[in-house]
């Protein structure tokens, strides 16, 4: 159990960071709509990786079809868009219904496997409901997609801080549920799902609890993906490589299981790609040059930037830091 | 409209006279372009020729005697990257101007994002019909959209197939689904019994399957909307099974494309496909941009190659009619183009739903003797067609 002073340690440095990326867009020089778009970019793909984590990190179900709940967010919005008139916002409320209804289903069929089938279920779920929406032409307008006629503000300043109270609220869904007793089930789960059962652990209820609110925060980020970009298709948002692995790989970037790791998983994935992207001759093999770096993270960072932090501390400065410092 | 050419003619005659390159201020334009991932053959085709069309450009003396510098940046064909390269171009380098992007996901990105920077936008090869039809002002088309790339095939349909039945076969894209929908459309009004309407995931190794519900219906055409590996497949693939029909047909893209010969083959043969432009189209500069491109690459672009070679001529254009390097003038410098550029006559008009759009005839290509020939309109025939076409089992081996 943690006490008065670190439990008061820990909520000043989550206060510091939300108030540090509350203040950013009035900070001349940063609040160019670049930054801000990069900023908001980081902030929901922190939200998907955080919404994996919980699934993935914690209760060790790794997910390779967390596109399926991003694109069920994304198009919920849009659909309300498109028929009946709504604002793509609506997106948001109602699609956090449709997504865990959603994942309830994927849940009735993926969460009876366990470890790479697993994973082999989830991805094939997200497939399923990609080539659904390409075909569901009457509902989706198939590989059209749909395009919101106008988005709702020019400025970013709005996107972004409803995308930066998105991934407060996550963060804090999150810290509640992996510090309570949920939190030591879902462990237990990942460590031995037998030997949870034989404590009394309803291992099912339990996986199902991580698989919706996982996929309701997906979702969240998809319909907010939706509202943003004010254009989405099946091959976008339901995309394996685009949405489901880079989930996956924020949180390994990042560190699994920790509870800054999405966080700084997606800014260094972002950062790092548009970064190596822009520079100049070598830039061109970017895809390339970011799968290495990549590569080498997770050799020797096997746990993440945050798992692994005092090892790559020691690294740099040559000789291991007190105990105490960091303590992620 | 060839007086305006002289004129420009001149005066970039003119300018390369009097404007000398060392003292040139240089203009650095920002492209975004697919350069890595699944479109990346696009890309690369449109890199190249942007990069004839600045080295022209800059050997004629540059734009307003600034000096070209592509700076071209890897889209990866995703809308959000697309829009990132955008928003850095508006915000950061400070340009006063939007051109590129390859599909029209990413046009469609950054078209919305152009419209709320009241930045003009020159969209090159994106061909979603929406993308001019949302009454956007700022938003310039030079290629067609894909409800007008087969306006010449329909034509061709129309006067000399006469077909009873087609069957078409799409990839499931947006412009699959959008040229599909056109040619059913098409099929109705010239009263063209649609017999099958399949969509297929694009990519896939064996069409057979889909391929012997053709076979089944016995359509008189067989209508297919795929890019380039699909296309050779589909085409080698009819010719395993022996399917036979009055004529095979492609609703550009892949079918238009120099590797399309390359990869079927002899199943190459006699072909239809509709086209925007070809190395042998009837306008000035085409034949020298496609040579010049065939010593660098060593094949004949698509036209894929021949609009972005042309767009940045129109930007030119515009960009010395506007006299500065202000986003009103620019977009209004760009809404009273009227070019005749190596991809074909430009000039954007209001139609219908449309704005901003350029309207241009269209070609019909066939395959004769192994090589793309223009074979309608027949004002700009290089062939005369064939039809209808031979039976797999006459043909020679």
């Amino acid at each position: 159990m943690a006490s008065a002073a670190q439990t008061l340690g820990r909520y000043r440095t989550a206060a510091a960071v939300v108030v540090g990326l509350a203040v950013i867009p009035l900070v001349p020089g940063l609040n160019s709509s670049y930054v801000l778009h990069m900023l908001i970019l980081m902030l929901m793909w922190s939200v998907i990786g955080m919404a994996w984590n919980l699934l993935g990190g914690y209760c060790g179900q790794v997910s390779f079809g967390h596109a399926a709940f991003f694109g069920l967010g994304a198009y919920t919005g849009g659909i309300l868009y498109y028929h009946l008139g709504w604002s793509a916002w609506w997106g948001l409320p109602v699609g956090m219904v449709v997504v865990a209804l959603g994942a309830l289903g994927v849940g009735y069929i993926c969460l009876r496997l366990r470890g790479p089938y697993f994973a082999l279920g989830t991805l094939a779920m997200g497939e399923v409901l990609r080539v659904t929406a390409e075909n569901l032409e009457w509902l989706t307008e198939g590989t059209r997609g749909i395009m919101l006629e106008t988005r709702t503000w020019v400025a970013k300043e709005p996107f972004y801080y409803v995308i930066l109270a998105i991934a407060v609220a996550s963060f804090v869904v999150l810290e509640v549920m992996v510090r309570s007793k949920w939190g030591y089930y879902f462990v237990a789960i990942r460590e031995d799902q037998d030997a949870a059962e034989s404590l009394g652990i309803d291992t099912t209820l339990y996986k199902n609890i991580a698989l919706v609110v996982s996929a309701v925060l997906t979702g969240v980020a998809g319909a907010f993906y939706t509202c943003y970009m004010g254009y989405i298709d099946p091959e976008i948002v339901f995309a394996l490589h685009d949405v489901s692995i880079v989930a996956i790989m924020v949180v390994m970037v990042g560190g699994v299981a920790t509870r800054w790791g999405p966080l700084v998983g997606a800014v260094i994935m972002i950062l790092l790609s548009e970064v190596v992207r822009t520079l100049p001759y070598i830039g061109r093999a970017h895809q390339t040059l970011f799968g290495i770096l990549l590569i080498v993270i997770i050799i020797f960072l096997p746990n993440g930037v945050v798992g692994d932090f005092r090892k790559m501390m020691r690294f740099f400065l040559g000789r291991s830091k007190p105990a105490g410092a960091g303590g992620v | 409209m060839g007086k305006l050419v002289k004129v420009l003619g001149v005066a970039v005659v003119g300018t390369a006279l009097v404007a000398s390159p060392a003292l040139a201020k240089t203009l650095k334009i920002g492209i975004p372009l697919p350069l890595t991932g699944s479109k990346a053959k696009f890309g690369e085709i449109e890199r190249r020729s942007y990069e004839i069309a600045a080295e022209e450009i800059n050997a004629a003396g540059g734009i307003n005697g600034m000096q070209i510098e592509l700076d071209i940046q890897d889209s990866q064909g995703k809308p959000e990257i697309a829009r990132a390269i955008a928003e850095k171009l508006v915000d950061v380098a400070k340009q006063p101007f939007l051109i590129g992007a390859y599909s029209s996901s990413c046009s469609k990105a950054i078209a919305a994002l152009a419209e709320e920077r009241k930045v003009p936008y020159l969209v090159v090869t994106g061909a979603a019909n929406d993308i001019t039809q949302k009454g956007y002002e700022y938003v310039f088309r030079m290629n067609p959209s894909v409800e007008y790339y087969t306006s010449g095939f329909r034509g061709f349909l129309r006067e000399v197939v006469k077909p009873k039945t087609i069957a078409i076969l799409y990839e499931a894209t947006d412009f699959g689904t959008s040229g599909s929908k056109s040619m059913v459309k098409e099929a109705k009004r010239l009263g063209i019994k649609v017999v099958l309407n399949e969509k297929y995931e694009s990519g896939a190794v064996d069409f057979k399957p889909i391929l012997s519900q053709v076979k089944a219906k016995r359509p008189d055409v067989i209508y297919m909307v795929s890019y380039v590996m699909d296309a050779a497949l589909l085409m080698r693939q009819i010719k395993e099974l022996r399917i036979d029909a009055k004529l095979f047909a492609g609703g550009a893209a892949g079918f238009a494309i120099p590797e399309f010969v390359e990869n079927a083959k002899d199943a190459a043969e006699y072909v239809v496909t509709a086209t925007l432009w070809s190395p042998f189209a009837p306008y000035r500069g085409a034949r020298e941009f496609a040579e010049k491109y065939k010593k660098r690459a060593g094949k004949y672009p698509s036209y894929h190659g021949a609009e972005a070679y042309s767009a940045l001529y129109v930007l030119k254009d515009a960009l010395e009619r506007a006299g500065s390097m202000d986003s009103e003038a620019i977009k209004k410098a760009l809404a009273a183009t009227d070019l005749v550029t190596a991809f074909g006559p430009v000039k954007f008009e209001a139609k219908g739903k449309y704005k901003n759009q350029n309207f241009m005839d269209t070609l019909v290509l066939q395959v004769i003797n192994g090589k793309h020939e223009v074979i309608w309109p027949k004002k700009f025939a290089t062939a005369k067609y064939v039809f209808p076409i031979p039976r797999w089992r006459d043909r020679r081996r």
